[in-house]
C-alpha cells in the first residue's frame, strides 16, 4: 500500500452514481487499512517536494473555485466571512475550525453552490482528504475532548428510569407520572444537553415532593392514602378490533400495567360511551385472569323501563365498577368487550369518532385504592430494598446500615463511604422512632432521592490537574457515562463493580459491556430516548392531520406509525444490524391497520409483526415510514422543503443554514389565479437567488418523497390533482428519481450517513453540541464503522472508546 | 382540607372524578397556617403577562382613533365589554429582538426580549444561555415575598423540534420568565401540576406542620452535601451546583412563608386529570387556575404563553386548517390575512373570558380585575415580516386605581421596556433600568390644560 492513500478520501463521499457503490467500498477498504496501520509515520522522509506539490495543487483549486467569493473583499458569508484567500494552507492546524468547515462543505457537496463551476470530484476529494489527514494529525497531538459542564443534572427521563432501576418500581400509579412529578426539561436538540439542564426552585419543589411519594410507594407505607387514577382512552382510538395485550376473543378496551402499592382492596370503575341499545359483555381482568363479566346495555332487566340512552349501568343500576382484593406489586388491569361475531368493523367507516359507532367503547377506567389496607405485601421493590431483615431490635441498626449502603451505592453510582451512610442515618432513626423500621428506611430513602449526588452527575477533576490539558475521567464516571448513554439510567451492579474495582478499562472489557448492555432490555432507551429525539418522533403526538383531507387518520394510526419506527430502530439495536438498514431495509413492522395504510396485503390483527418487503417496495427504511413522512408534513399537504431539510439535517448531517429573514411564503395561485402544483410554487420561490442556493440542495430530496402524501400513503397524484413528478437533480448534477432513487443516492455514500449518525449519537452521548474539534474523533469512529460493515455496535463501541467520551478538559 | 364541591357555580368543563379523595397523597409543600389573617383592607397588587406567538395582523389589531375616543378594531372587539379596563398602547418596539447579524431567529428572540428588553444571542455563544432577569421575576422577587408561590409560569403548548434550527434558537421561545440571567424558568402546561402546586395537600394543620419540618430537615441536610461537592469542583464548574443550592434556599423560603387561611368562599374545580384536548378547554382551565391563585393570594405574578413562537398549531374550531406559522406568513394574500386575523381574534376572546372571570370575582372594595394589571402581547409585530416594532400591546385591569383604561395611546416608536418599567413601578417595584429602556412611560391621561 502506498503511503499517500492516507491522504486519499475518507469513506464519506464516493461513487456519485448508484452503480459506483462497489468501487467506492473498495476505496474505503484501502483507506481503512492504511488508517489502521497507524498515523503517518512513513511519510517523513518522503520528499518535502511531494508536500509542496500537494500544497500548490490544493491552493490552485481553492483559488479557482472558492476564493471567487470567499475573500477579503466580498467577505462571504456576511457576518461570519470565510477568508480562503489569506489563510495558510501549510498550517492547517492553526485554522482547524475554518478547515473543518471547508471539509464538511466539500464532503457534503454543499459547496461550490449550485450553478457555480465545480472542481472535478477527484481533485475535490483529494483536497478534503489531505485536509482531514492534517487535521487528524494535529488533533492526535493535542486532544481536545470539548467542554461539557462538570455537573450534568439527570433529565426527567433519566430520573424516571433511575428510580425504576434503583427501586424496582415500574408503571407507577398515574398520580406519580413523571410529567406530574417534575417539570419538563425543555431543552433543544437532545435533552441530554448538560448546559441546558437547569435546576430551578420549581424543579426542586418537584424533587422534594417526588422523593416523598416515591419512597412511600416503594416501601409500601401502610399509611399511604388511597390513590385515584383515571385512565382516559383517546377519543379517536377505534375499539372495534382486538388489542394485542388483551385476551383473544375480545375487542376494544385497554390493558393498564400499573403498580399497586399495597395489599388491599381496590376499585376499578369503567366509563363507557356509544350506543347502549344492545347488550354487550364487558370483561374485567387482573393479570390476564377474568375477574368479572358485566352485561351492559340492552333492554332493562325484569321488565323495568328501558334504560336511558347513552347511559350504561350494570344490572340493578349499580355503577359499572368492580371491587377486588389486589396484592401489592406490578399488575395489569384489563377492561375489554367480549367480541361478538357479528360485530361490524367500524374502522372501515371513517372518520371514526368514539361514540358515533354502533358498539359501545371504553371511555375511561378509574383505578382507586387501597381501601382497607392489609399490608405492605411482598413486592419486587421491597425485595430489592430489604437485603436484610432485622429479627431483633439490636439487629435493626446494622441492617439499616446495610440497606442504606446498598441503596446509596446504586443511587450515587460509586463506592460508598462510612460518612455517606452517617449522613442518612439520622433520617432513618427519626423515622424508626416515629413509625418503625420500614418507616426509618423510607425516610432515609426520601432524603437520598433529594441529594445532589443522586440528582446530579458530577465529574470531578483529579488533584493536580493541568489546565487546558485533557485527562481521562475516573472509572466510575465512565461507568455512569456509559449507562446513561445506552440505558438512560444508573449503572447496574456488574458495570459498577467493574468500575469500582478498576477493571473497566482493561482490554476488551468495555467492548463486552457494550455488547451486554445493548441486548439488555434497558437499551430500549436508545429507541425511546435517542431515536425519538433524533428523528423528531415526539412531534408526531402533536400532529393533527386535517380530517377533511385525511379522514382515516386517527390515534390508532398515529400510535401504529410510532410503533413501527420504534420496533424498526429497536431491531437495528438488538440485532446489531448495519446502520445502513436505517436507509434501506427489506423489512418493516406492521399490524393490520398500518398494513392497510401502506397497501401491504394479508396482514390481519392488531399485533405487530415483521414483514419482509419485496424488492420494489417503497417502504424499506426510515424514508418510507409514515411516522417521518407525517411529521415532516403540514396538516393539509406535504412539504418537500420540510422533508428535504429533515433529510439534510438528520440523514446527511448537513443542515442548511436558516432561511434569511423576510422570505416570501409559497403562493397557492399564479398571477393569473391558476392553482399551482407544489413544484410550480417551489419553482417560483426559487427564482429568488438568495433562496435558490439552499433550496437547490433541499428540494430535490423532498420532491423525491412526493409520492408519499401528508400521512405517508402512496399516491400518484398531488393535492392539486396533478401527477406527481418525483424527479430532481442535486447541485452536483446527480439525478434522482423518487424514493428508490433517493435511497440509491444515499447508499452510494454510505460513509456520509455513518458519519452523520455517529455525530448524532456522540452528541447525545456526551451531552453537548459537537464542535469542529470533534471532527477528527468522528472520522476515526466512522472509519472503524465502515470496517465493521456498519454494524450498530461498532458505532457505539467507537463512541465509548473515543477521546470525547473518555476524557475531560479543565479550563 | 380542601373542599371541592360548594354552592357557587362551577365551570362545567372541569371534569374528573374523586378529586377530593385523590388529594391526600399530594405532598405537603403547603406550609402551616400562619398568623396572617385575611384582611379585606388594602387590595394586594397583582400582575400578569400573556404572550401570543407569530405577531398579529396589525391592520386589524390597531384601533382607529386615539385617547378615549377610539374605535375597537376587529381583533380587539371581544374586549369591548371591558372598555374602561383596557389600555391599548401602539408604537412600542423591541429593537433588541433584531438580528444584529446573529442569524434569523426572530421568533425566538421576540420571546426572549418580550419581558427582558435584552438581545438573545442564539448562535454566537452556542448553548451558553444568557439573558437577564425578566420583568415578571423582578416583580416576583418583591411581591412574591408575601405569597406561597412567588410566581407561576404557564403555557398552553409544548415545544416541538421540527421547526427548530440548530443552535439555541428554539430554546429562547420556551419561556418568557428568567429568574436570573442564566436561569430560565420552565413553563408548565399540565393543569394538574398547576392545581397541585396551588392547592397541594389536604391534611390537618398539624400534619402539614410536621411535613414542613421534615422537608426543612431534608433541605438542610442536602445543603451540606452540596457544599461538600462545591469544594471538589473548579470555580468555573460550580454554576450548576450553585443553581441547586439557590433552588434549595428558594424552597426553604417558601416553606417559611406563612400559608393563609383558605378563603371559605373559594370554590375549587375538581382536580384536573389530563391536558384537555382543545386549546379552548386548556386555556379556560389554566386561566381558571390562575384566577383562583389570585383569589386565594397564592401568587401575585404569572406569565402564560398562549403558544410558542413559530407554532404551527391548527385551529379547526374556528375553521383554520392551516398551521398558524404558515398563515402568519400571509404575503398579503387576503385569504391568509383573514385566517391570521381570525386566530388573533380568537386569542383575544380567550383573554376576554379570563378578564370576565376576574371582573366577576369580588376582591376587597372591587373586583380582581380592578386590582390586577395584565399585559397581553408579543415580541413580534408583523409576523409576516418578522418586525419587532409596532408591537401588539394592551394592558388590562385597573391596577388598584393606578391604571386608567378606556384609551388608545399612540406613541412615536418607544422601547417596549419603558412600558415594563412603568408597570413594575405601578406594582411597587421601582426599576431603574430594564434591558434597553430609556425611561418610564407615562400611562396616565394627559391632564387638560
Amino acid at each position: 500500500m502506498r503511503g499517500d492513500n492516507l491522504n486519499g478520501p475518507l469513506p464519506l463521499a464516493g461513487g456519485r452514481r448508484p452503480g459506483a457503490r462497489g468501487a467506492w467500498l473498495a476505496i474505503a477498504g484501502t483507506l481503512i487499512m492504511a488508517a489502521a496501520s497507524g498515523p503517518v509515520g512513513a511519510s517523513i522522509e518522503r520528499s518535502a517536494d511531494a508536500r509542496a506539490t500537494a500544497l500548490t495543487s490544493h491552493r490552485t483549486l481553492l483559488d479557482r473555485y472558492c476564493v471567487t467569493c470567499h475573500n477579503r473583499t466580498l467577505k462571504i458569508p456576511a457576518g461570519n466571512p470565510l477568508l480562503l484567500d489569506t489563510i495558510d494552507l501549510a498550517e492547517v492546524s492553526a485554522g482547524a475550525e475554518l478547515w473543518e468547515k471547508v471539509v464538511r462543505k466539500l464532503r457534503t457537496d454543499a459547496m461550490p453552490p449550485a450553478g457555480r463551476p465545480r472542481p472535478d470530484q477527484a481533485a475535490s476529494d483529494a483536497l478534503s482528504a489531505w485536509l482531514e489527514a492534517e487535521l487528524d494529525k494535529a488533533a492526535a497531538a493535542r486532544p481536545n475532548p470539548g467542554r461539557v459542564p462538570a455537573i450534568h443534572r439527570l433529565t426527567r427521563t433519566e430520573y424516571q428510569y433511575a428510580v425504576r432501576d434503583l427501586l424496582a418500581l415500574d408503571n407507577l400509579p398515574k398520580e406519580l407520572d413523571i410529567e406530574l412529578l417534575l417539570p419538563s426539561d425543555n431543552t433543544v436538540g437532545f435533552d441530554t444537553t448538560a448546559e441546558l439542564l437547569f435546576v430551578t426552585p420549581t424543579l426542586m419543589e418537584g424533587y422534594v415532593a417526588a422523593a416523598r411519594k416515591i419512597s412511600r410507594v416503594a416501601l409500601g407505607d401502610p399509611q399511604l392514602p388511597p390513590i385515584i387514577d383515571i385512565y382516559r382512552l383517546p377519543l379517536e382510538l377505534p375499539q372495534d378490533d382486538h388489542f394485542d395485550e388483551l385476551p383473544l376473543g375480545t375487542r376494544g378496551g385497554t390493558a393498564i400495567p400499573r403498580y399497586f402499592p399495597l395489599d388491599g382492596e381496590y376499585v376499578i370503575k369503567i366509563d363507557l360511551s356509544g350506543s347502549n341499545r344492545e347488550p354487550y359483555e364487558l370483561e374485567v381482568s387482573l393479570d390476564g385472569e377474568r375477574i368479572k363479566v358485566i352485561t351492559v346495555g340492552g333492554p332493562a332487566p325484569s321488565g323495568g323501563a328501558r334504560r336511558e340512552s347513552s347511559r350504561f349501568e350494570a344490572d340493578g343500576n349499580a355503577p359499572l365498577e368492580v371491587r377486588l382484593p389486589v396484592l401489592a406489586g406490578p399488575r395489569t388491569v384489563g377492561v375489554t368487550f367480549v367480541k361478538r361475531t357479528s360485530a361490524a368493523n367500524e374502522a372501515l367507516v371513517r372518520p371514526f369518532r368514539r361514540g358515533m359507532g354502533q358498539q359501545p367503547s371504553v371511555a375511561a377506567v378509574t383505578i382507586s385504592g387501597p381501601y382497607g389496607t392489609v399490608g405492605s405485601g411482598d413486592t419486587p421493590s421491597r425485595r430489592r430494598i430489604f437485603v436484610c431483615r432485622p429479627k431483633t431490635q439490636s439487629e435493626e441498626e446494622p441492617c439499616a446500615r446495610q440497606v442504606v449502603s446498598l441503596l446509596l451505592r446504586r443511587a450515587y453510582r460509586r463506592a460508598v463511604t462510612n460518612s455517606d451512610v452517617e449522613v442518612l442515618l439520622p433520617f432513618y432513626r427519626e423515622g424508626r422512632t416515629e413509625a418503625g423500621f420500614d418507616a426509618g428506611i423510607q425516610r432515609a430513602l426520601e432524603r437520598m432521592l433529594v441529594s445532589p449526588e443522586f440528582l446530579l452527575r458530577a465529574e470531578y477533576p483529579p488533584q493536580h490537574v493541568v489546565p487546558s490539558t485533557a485527562y481521562a475521567i475516573a472509572d466510575v464516571e465512565l461507568a455512569s457515562r456509559l449507562s446513561f448513554f445506552l440505558w438512560s439510567t444508573i449503572p447496574d451492579d456488574e458495570l459498577l463493580d467493574l468500575a469500582v474495582s478498576g477493571r473497566l478499562r482493561a482490554p476488551g472489557v468495555l467492548e463486552r459491556q457494550v455488547q451486554r448492555m445493548l441486548v439488555d432490555a434497558r437499551s430500549q432507551a436508545l429507541v425511546t430516548n435517542f431515536a425519538s429525539q433524533w428523528l423528531y418522533l415526539r412531534d408526531l403526538q402533536a400532529r393533527r392531520p386535517n380530517d377533511r383531507f385525511f379522514p382515516d387518520f386517527d390515534d390508532g394510526l398515529r400510535q401504529a406509525l410510532l410503533h413501527e419506527t420504534d420496533l424498526f430502530f429497536g431491531s437495528i439495536v438488538r440485532e446489531d444490524r448495519s446502520v445502513l438498514d436505517l436507509l434501506a431495509a427489506n423489512y418493516t413492522f406492521v399490524n393490520e391497520r398500518l398494513a392497510r395504510h401502506y397497501g401491504i396485503p394479508n396482514v390481519y390483527g392488531s399485533h405487530f409483526r415483521r414483514v419482509t418487503l419485496g424488492e420494489d417496495s417503497v417502504r424499506g427504511g426510515l424514508l418510507g415510514q409514515g411516522s417521518i413522512l407525517t411529521l415532516t408534513s403540514y396538516a393539509t399537504r406535504t412539504s418537500p422543503v420540510v422533508r428535504g431539510k429533515w433529510v439534510l439535517e438528520n440523514i446527511l448531517g448537513a443542515p442548511p443554514p436558516p432561511p434569511p429573514p423576510n422570505v416570501p411564503a409559497l403562493k397557492d395561485t399564479s398571477a393569473e389565479g391558476k392553482a399551482l402544483s407544489m413544484r410550480e410554487r417551489m419553482v417560483q420561490h426559487r427564482a429568488n437567488p438568495v433562496c435558490a442556493s439552499c433550496h437547490a440542495r433541499m428540494d430535490p430530496l423532498g420532491f423525491a418523497l412526493e409520492n408519499f402524501d401528508a400521512v405517508g400513503r402512496w399516491r400518484t397524484n398531488s393535492e392539486s390533482g396533478t401527477p406527481i413528478d418525483p424527479s430532481g437533480v442535486l447541485p452536483d448534477g446527480t439525478r434522482l428519481d423518487g424514493v428508490a432513487g433517493l435511497r440509491r443516492v444515499l447508499l452510494a455514500r454510505p460513509g456520509q450517513f455513518a458519519m452523520s449518525f455517529t455525530e448524532k449519537l456522540l452528541s447525545y452521548a456526551v451531552g453537548r453540541e459537537l464542535g469542529y474539534y470533534d471532527a477528527p474523533a468522528v472520522r476515526a469512529i466512522t472509519r472503524n464503522v465502515v470496517l465493521n460493515n456498519y454494524r450498530f455496535s461498532s458505532v457505539i463501541v467507537g463512541i465509548v472508546k473515543s477521546m470525547p467520551f473518555q476524557m475531560r478538559i479543565q479550563e | 382540607m380542601i373542599v371541592t364541591k360548594m354552592a357557587l357555580p362551577r365551570r362545567t368543563f372541569l371534569r374528573g372524578a374523586g378529586a377530593m379523595l385523590a388529594l391526600p397523597l399530594l405532598d405537603a409543600m403547603v406550609p402551616a397556617l400562619s398568623a396572617l389573617a385575611k384582611t379585606a383592607a388594602k387590595p394586594v397588587p397583582r400582575i400578569g403577562f400573556i404572550y401570543i406567538p407569530n405577531g398579529v395582523m396589525q391592520v386589524h389589531w390597531t384601533p382607529k382613533g386615539e385617547g378615549t375616543d377610539f374605535e375597537w378594531s376587529p381583533i380587539l372587539s371581544p374586549l369591548a365589554a371591558f372598555r374602561d379596563r383596557v389600555l391599548v398602547v401602539s408604537g412600542l418596539a423591541h429593537r433588541q429582538a433584531e438580528s444584529f447579524g446573529d442569524g434569523n431567529a426572530d421568533h425566538h428572540r421576540a420571546t426572549a426580549a418580550w419581558l427582558s428588553g435584552v438581545h438573545a444571542w442564539t448562535r454566537r455563544t452556542g448553548l451558553e444561555i444568557r439573558l437577564s432577569t425578566t420583568a415578571d421575576q423582578l416583580a416576583a422577587a418583591h411581591l412574591g415575598k408575601q405569597t406561597r408561590l412567588p410566581s407561576l409560569e404557564l403555557a398552553l403548548e409544548s415545544p416541538t423540534s421540527i421547526a427548530c434550527d440548530s443552535g439555541a434558537d428554539c430554546f429562547y421561545s420556551h419561556t418568557v420568565s428568567w429568574r436570573t440571567p442564566t436561569t430560565p424558568l420552565p413553563a408548565e402546561i399540565h393543569p394538574r401540576v398547576v392545581f397541585d402546586r396551588l392547592f397541594g395537600d389536604g391534611g390537618s394543620a398539624a400534619q402539614r406542620l410536621a411535613q414542613v419540618r421534615k422537608t426543612a430537615s431534608i433541605l438542610d441536610s442536602v445543603t451540606e452535601d452540596a457544599a461538600r461537592l462545591q469544594q471538589r469542583l473548579g470555580a468555573s464548574d460550580r454554576t450548576k451546583l450553585n443553581e441547586y443550592l439557590d433552588s434549595v434556599r428558594a424552597v426553604e423560603q417558601r416553606l417559611q412563608t406563612g400559608d393563609k387561611d383558605q378563603d371559605p368562599a373559594l370554590v375549587l374545580p375538581e382536580r384536573p386529570t389530563d391536558i384537555p384536548g382543545t386549546l379552548e378547554e386548556h386555556a379556560r382551565l389554566m386561566f381558571e387556575l390562575q384566577a383562583l391563585a389570585y383569589q386565594a393570594d397564592i401568587t401575585r405574578v404569572f406569565t402564560l404563553l398562549i403558544g410558542r413562537e413559530q407554532t404551527n398549531r391548527t385551529y379547526p374550531e374556528i375553521g383554520v386548517a392551516d398551521g398558524h406559522h404558515a398563515v402568519s406568513h400571509h404575503q398579503h394574500d387576503p385569504v391568509l390575512v383573514a385566517k391570521k386575523a381570525k386566530i388573533d381574534t380568537y386569542h383575544v376572546r380567550l383573554l376576554g373570558d379570563f378578564l370576565e372571570r376576574l371582573r366577576t370575582t369580588p376582591d376587597g372594595d372591587g373586583s380582581l380585575l380592578d386590582h390586577s394589571m395584565i399585559l397581553y402581547g408579543s415580541g413580534l409585530g408583523d409576523g409576516d415580516l418578522h418586525s419587532h416594532n409596532d408591537l401588539p400591546v394592551l394592558v388590562a385591569g385597573g391596577g388598584s386605581g393606578q391604571l386608567k383604561g378606556g384609551r388608545h395611546i399612540k406613541l412615536p416608536e418607544t422601547p417596549m421596556a419603558n412600558l415594563l418599567v412603568s408597570l413594575l413601578d405601578k406594582v411597587g417595584v421601582p426599576t431603574e433600568q430594564l434591558g434597553d429602556s430609556t425611561g418610564k412611560l407615562s400611562l396616565d391621561p394627559v391632564p387638560e390644560v
